[in-house]
């Protein structure tokens, strides 16, 4: 166990319609088995005792699974480490002397609510277009009355494995929700179950996607390479061949 | 009208790219097959133009097509560039790029651009060079000469680079992406912008250096 | 108050059936005139809200978090229970039951238990028509494992991340009525309190965590689906908003609570490592499978564990349970692991931890085969402690779970207030005092997709109700009353921190008298104790707990302030309640209630009730009722896993 001195430059804005700057915090003796939210946590408590507003963050499970938290962390989205989020990156991968600099997930459809706290809804209106399978409660037929491949079963959970933290829209250059939307499409087209509604999601989909103001893909393939989850752009391009089929003939 | 509606959607833009990019790329398949008899002798060469001239309306149909499909794929380009670039305007204090060898996606719109100011000077020298002059003389003249060679061979490398993401991109875009195949895709990601920039670049400095002097 | 937990006549099997023939209904073209508020969008209250507006009511649904898809439930990993026997090992509805009442030690009711076995089926039945993507076997049928010692296979899970998949899933269904407009849905909120017009729960006032604007909403019924308390400890393998906020304030308006030291503590979470720890995170128990259970023999060795020849090494699990070994429940195999560490042979830095050791079964099973069923848990290990299971032991220590305990509700879920429901984990129905492995999620959502809807049709069409709205006096003096607490605990703020104390400074005071006095093993004279110094801790927190900002903007301080005001006063029940109990049952060892080898002893003859506690105002003490528990279908035994 040892401990690292650091300088954070911190997204400050109070609110919605303030204009926002980075701020210097100089955080000494950070232990480098905490994580990287906990690290927040000790500077807010810092904070708090010199009388000071702490900094907003978004933070729930703080196990990398409910998708809360999030920032960009020296221009890279949950920060440097590969497939983590935020709360699951620890101090241990950073130095004495280190520059922080924190900024909260942007992009055009994601209004910044205070420091690095945003409003992502956007997302959940994606889903509500179509990203499920229309059935009521009740009624359903055996669970076993639809053998599914093991395989198919498998390639389908890595697509629902998504935790919608909208890290990927965050670091698109484009701002897209691409990889976002695709994954949920993936799931439910690889699926038996998802077959009858198939082509009206791609399209309700893919026109609250654009009606929300999400960036167009250009195929930067840096959603992927945040991705907390390791959500593979081969569910991009699912999305399109999806959403072309559904166009020339539903559309 | 669904078309519109089809077009005017983000995956419809990317397809109209993809799309016009695979048919530009198709052409430049034929167009490097035409340039590649230029090695063989001036004759062949000629003999290839001269039959290809005896099919006027055959040649006006493909230039028009061919410059409709440009015309899209530049329109296109430059629209998703500009509407892209209003989200990426000063969005971070610091921005990173996390996918290595991003340089060939990040510059696409430039590395377009300088296609097409290469295409004007390319069809300014060569489709309305002078009726009575041999193609094959106007091609001999025009790359003789270092600057109009370099600048050539330096809109080859773009166009090298613009491709070395695009086919990629395109299959992408078209939905094709198979961990089964991504490796041979990858491949031909580098081989097909490769062989033209081996063709067209030979071809220029075939006559750049010297070589084709006797031509 | 009165505890008439309307368990419908009949035998057993046919209980549920029979209530739902003989309960009232509403037309469904009248459906739409009524409306329901839901407080939660975890597994229980997601469900609820989808199935009833399916069925056409007017739903207003609320979550703290910024979408309803992050409720805690989507941290569950292990699995979900289900009687279908598709393993043909014998599983049956039955089985599930009497696992389950026999799990939970014999204190809850049977009627629930059944009822919750028999609807267990369809919810895997409804799940998979969603499109959750449960592992399948490579003929393409659902695939099953053994969970937390169960004789048979019946959990089905989604890789390790069954309760995301699950949630996913309510939360697809709930997308889909917000999308019809038939649920509203309020991101952000925290309710505050419960509005109680004539009796009946007809609202709440919540606080929009964006503008600080305190609201009212009014319905026809309340349905509380809130999650869990184990926040009280301060650490906890609970999300951070996990709270007790709602069922406290609706124990304060008349909702009777039951059990509220029934908590659950989990044996294999990754061990503290500092003060500055914000939560703990579980290892699934499916580790114990294949990990051996030891510590060093000798009193504070601090060699490296590689360097402990194995002739020094106890693995006491093994010793002292030979037959169930590393595989004994939760509650043997946390209280032995803190009785290691209290004898001073824990591990680690702190000492606080116990080895889980897959040197053994690597051994025996080489390395690609133990890689491939924990290789995702050992990279979540390494991710947080920097070491490598493969290669060193594993170090683990228990923490705080799930609490059985939540509001006390009848056969229908109802709560002690007319009108105001309690589904999920913040009731205290189904568990007794253990829940086992796997069927907490199977308890929300039998609660929400297939039993509330049938309870709300017999209240709404049983009971005339008068009109309300939000502008009723009812709702005002709710609201005021909210407000002036907001005001009470940001008054020592203006003065500045100076010689003030932080939210979590005092969260952390409460969570270590709770953990040190009302954790695993309790004893009267630590209980009397704690309860001693509760009222300091509370003290401090309302003289000098100092906030930043104001209730009129995003606080993320003052939410929290107020969870743990509430948590303050909540803790008082539990170790009340944990005096009263003087046998050890379930979860918790009560130190004078042993046999003579030194396990669990339970009285039945005195402590065969659920205990449900009543809030009597500020000042006096709360009173204790008991609702007696008959045991007609199963035989209560005295747990051994010697
Ligand atoms: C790490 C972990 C692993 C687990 N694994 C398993 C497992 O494998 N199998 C199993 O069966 N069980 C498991 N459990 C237990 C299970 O996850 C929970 O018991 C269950 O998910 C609780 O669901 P719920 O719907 O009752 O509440 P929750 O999911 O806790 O949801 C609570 C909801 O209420 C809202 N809320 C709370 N307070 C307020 C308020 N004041 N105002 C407004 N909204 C409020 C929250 O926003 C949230 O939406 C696990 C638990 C943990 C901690
Ligand atoms: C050294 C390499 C090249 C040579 C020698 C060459 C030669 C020619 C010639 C001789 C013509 C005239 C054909 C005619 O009208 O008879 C022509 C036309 C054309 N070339 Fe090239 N070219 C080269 C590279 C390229 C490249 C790289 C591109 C595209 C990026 C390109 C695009 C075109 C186009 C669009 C036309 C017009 C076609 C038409 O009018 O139908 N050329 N080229
Ligand atoms: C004439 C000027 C050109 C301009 C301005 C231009 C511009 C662009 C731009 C901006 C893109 C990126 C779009 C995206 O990433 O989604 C692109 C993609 C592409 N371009 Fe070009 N380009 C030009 C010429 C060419 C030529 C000559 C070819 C063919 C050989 C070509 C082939 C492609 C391909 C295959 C793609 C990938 C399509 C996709 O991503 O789906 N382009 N072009
Ligand atoms: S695709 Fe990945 S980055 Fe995007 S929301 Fe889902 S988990 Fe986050
Ligand atoms: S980074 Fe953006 S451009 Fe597409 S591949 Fe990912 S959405
Ligand atoms: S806090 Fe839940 S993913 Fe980070």
């Amino acid at each position: 166990m040892s401990s690292i001195d650091l300088t954070l430059k911190i997204w400050r804005q109070p609110n919605s319609d303030s204009l926002g700057s980075l701020e210097t915090y100089t955080l000494n003796g950070v232990n480098t088995d905490m994580s990287f939210l906990e690290m927040l946590d000790v500077l807010n408590e810092n904070l708090t005792k010199e009388g000071k507003d702490p900094v907003a963050f978004d933070h729930d499970c703080r196990e990398g699974i409910c998708g809360m938290c999030g920032a960009v962390v020296n221009g890279v989205a949950h920060g440097p480490e590969k497939e983590v989020t935020l709360c699951q990156l620890h101090m241990r991968h950073f130095s004495t002397g280190d520059v922080l600099v924190i900024e909260p997930f942007r992009s055009r459809a994601y209004p910044i609510k205070k420091d690095l706290l945003v409003d992502r809804s956007a997302l959940d209106r994606i889903i509500q277009s179509g990203g499920y399978v229309s059935v009521n409660t009740g009624g359903t037929p055996d669970g076993n009355s639809l053998p599914i491949s093991s395989q198919q079963a498998e390639l389908a959970m890595d697509a629902a494995a998504c935790i919608g933290c909208g890290a990927c829209v965050a670091s698109c250059p484009n701002g897209a929700a691409m990889l976002f939307t695709s994954a949920k499409i993936s799931q439910l087209a690889l699926l038996p179950q998802g077959q009858v509604e198939r082509k009206q999601r791609a399209l309700a989909m893919v026109a609250q996607m654009d009606k929300e103001g999400f960036g167009n893909c250009t195929n930067a393939k840096e959603c992927e390479a945040v991705c907390p989850k390791g959500i593979s752009i081969r569910n991009i391009a699912r999305l399109n061949r999806e959403y072309v089929k559904a166009v020339l003939s539903e559309g | 009208m669904w078309f519109v509606r089809f077009i005017s959607s983000s995956i419809g833009k990317k397809i109209v790219m993809a799309t016009t990019g695979l048919l530009l790329v198709l052409f430049l398949f034929t167009h490097a097959a035409g340039n590649a008899t230029i090695f063989m002798s001036s004759e062949v060469f000629q003999d290839y133009a001269n039959e290809l001239h005896s099919h006027p309306l055959i040649v006006l149909v493909f230039s028009f097509s061919l410059l409709l499909i440009f015309l899209a794929h530049i329109v296109a380009g430059l629209y998703l560039f500009f509407e892209n670039r209003e989200e990426s305007k000063s969005r971070y204090v610091v921005t990173t790029r996390v996918v290595e060898n991003s340089f060939a996606s990040r510059t696409m719109p430039y590395t377009g651009l300088f296609i097409l100011l290469f295409l004007l000077v390319h069809i300014m020298g060569f489709t309305f060079s002078p009726e009575d002059v041999l193609i094959s003389v106007t091609v001999k003249e025009l790359l003789g000469n270092f600057f109009y060679s370099f600048f050539y061979i330096a809109a080859f490398i773009a166009l090298f680079i613009h491709l070395s993401h695009g086919f990629w991109s395109m299959l992408q875009t078209f939905g094709v992406n198979h961990p089964r195949y991504n490796v041979f895709i990858s491949r031909l990601t580098i081989l097909i912008p490769l062989f033209f920039l081996l063709i067209f670049g030979g071809v220029a400095l075939y006559f750049m250096t010297g070589l084709g002097a006797n031509y | 108050m009165e505890l008439n937990s309307r368990i419908p006549s009949g035998p057993l099997e046919k209980k549920w059936d029979n209530h739902r023939f003989s309960n009232k209904l509403v037309n469904p073209a009248n459906r739409r005139k009524y409306s329901a508020i839901v407080v939660g969008t975890g597994l229980a209250g997601a469900s609820a809200s989808a199935t009833l507006a399916e069925q056409g009511y007017q739903v207003k649904t609320f979550c703290i978090q910024d979408s309803p898809r992050r409720a805690h439930s989507i941290a569950a990993q292990g699995g979900i229970n289900a009687a279908k026997n598709y393993q043909n090992d014998g599983d049956s509805v039955f089985r599930l039951f009497y696992d389950t009442i026999k799990g939970g030690d014999f204190r809850a009711r049977e009627a629930n238990v059944y009822r919750l076995a028999q609807v267990s089926t369809e919810i895997i039945d409804q799940c998979v028509a969603q499109g959750v993507p449960f592992a399948r076997e490579y003929g393409g049928t659902l695939a099953n494992r053994s969970f937390g010692g169960a004789q048979v296979s019946r959990t089905f899970y989604a890789r390790g991340q069954t309760g995301q998949q699950l949630l996913l899933g309510a939360y697809g269904a709930l997308s889909r009525q917000i999308h019809a407009g038939r649920v509203t849905m309020y991101n952000r909120r925290e309710m505050m309190d419960v509005v109680v017009v004539n009796g009946r729960a007809r609202g709440i006032t919540t606080r929009n965590i964006i503008t600080g604007e305190l609201e009212s909403h009014a319905a026809d019924v309340v349905i509380l689906a809130t999650g869990g308390y184990g926040n009280v400890y301060f650490l906890s393998t609970n999300a951070m908003a996990s709270n007790v906020t709602a069922a406290w304030r609706a124990h304060k308006k008349g909702a009777g609570f039951a059990n509220p030291s029934f908590v659950q503590i989990h044996p294999t979470c990754i061990p503290v490592h500092g003060n500055y720890q914000s939560k703990l995170t579980l290892m699934s128990e499916s580790l114990r499978n294949d990990g051996r259970v030891w510590v060093p023999k000798k009193k504070g060795d601090t060699r490296p564990p590689a360097q402990i020849p194995e002739d020094e090494r106890d693995y006491y699990l093994e010793n002292k349970y030979p037959s169930f070994g590393n595989l004994v429940p939760r509650d043997v195999a946390s209280r032995n692991a803190k009785e290691q560490c209290d004898l001073g042979k824990g591990v680690g830095a702190t000492k606080l931890a116990v080895y889980l050791d897959f040197a053994d079964a690597i051994k025996r099973d080489g390395e690609e085969t133990i890689f491939r069923k924990y290789g995702n848990l050992f990279q979540m290990y390494e991710k947080i402690t920097d070491s490598n299971p493969m290669k060193e032991p594993m170090m683990i220590y228990p923490a705080v779970h799930y609490t059985m305990g939540g509001l006390w509700v009848d056969y229908d879920l109802m709560t002690t207030i007319p009108g105001l429901f309690a589904i999920g984990e913040c009731n205290f129905s189904d568990h007794g005092a253990n829940r086992l492995g796997a069927s907490a999620l199977m308890q929300g959502l039998a609660d929400g997709y297939f039993v509330i809807a049938t309870s709300i049709a017999h209240y709404l069409g049983s009971n005339p109700l008068d009109n309300v709205s939000e502008a009723d006096q009812a709702f005002v003096d709710s609201r005021k009353e909210v407000e002036d607490r907001i005001a009470k605990i940001l008054k020592n703020s203006a003065s500045g921190p100076a010689a003030k104390y932080t939210v979590d400074e005092i969260h952390k005071e409460l969570g270590k008298l709770m953990w040190d006095n009302c954790g695993m093993a309790r004893n009267r004279e630590g209980l009397e104790k704690a309860l001693d110094e509760l009222p300091g801790i509370r003290k401090k927190f309302w003289d000098s707990v100092y906030i930043p900002g104001s209730t009129k903007e995003i606080n993320q301080s003052l939410e929290r302030a107020g969870r743990l005001a509430d948590f303050l006063e909540f803790a008082e029940i539990m170790i009340r309640d944990a005096l009263s109990r003087e046998e050890s049952c379930g979860c918790h060892l009560r130190e004078e209630s042993q046999t003579e080898e030194h396990e669990a002893k339970r009285d039945d003859e005195k402590y065969s009730h659920v205990s449900v506690w009543e809030y009597k105002g500020e000042d006096s003490e709360p009173e204790l009722h008991k609702e007696e528990l008959t045991f007609e279908n199963v035989t209560p035994s005295q747990r051994s896993y010697k």
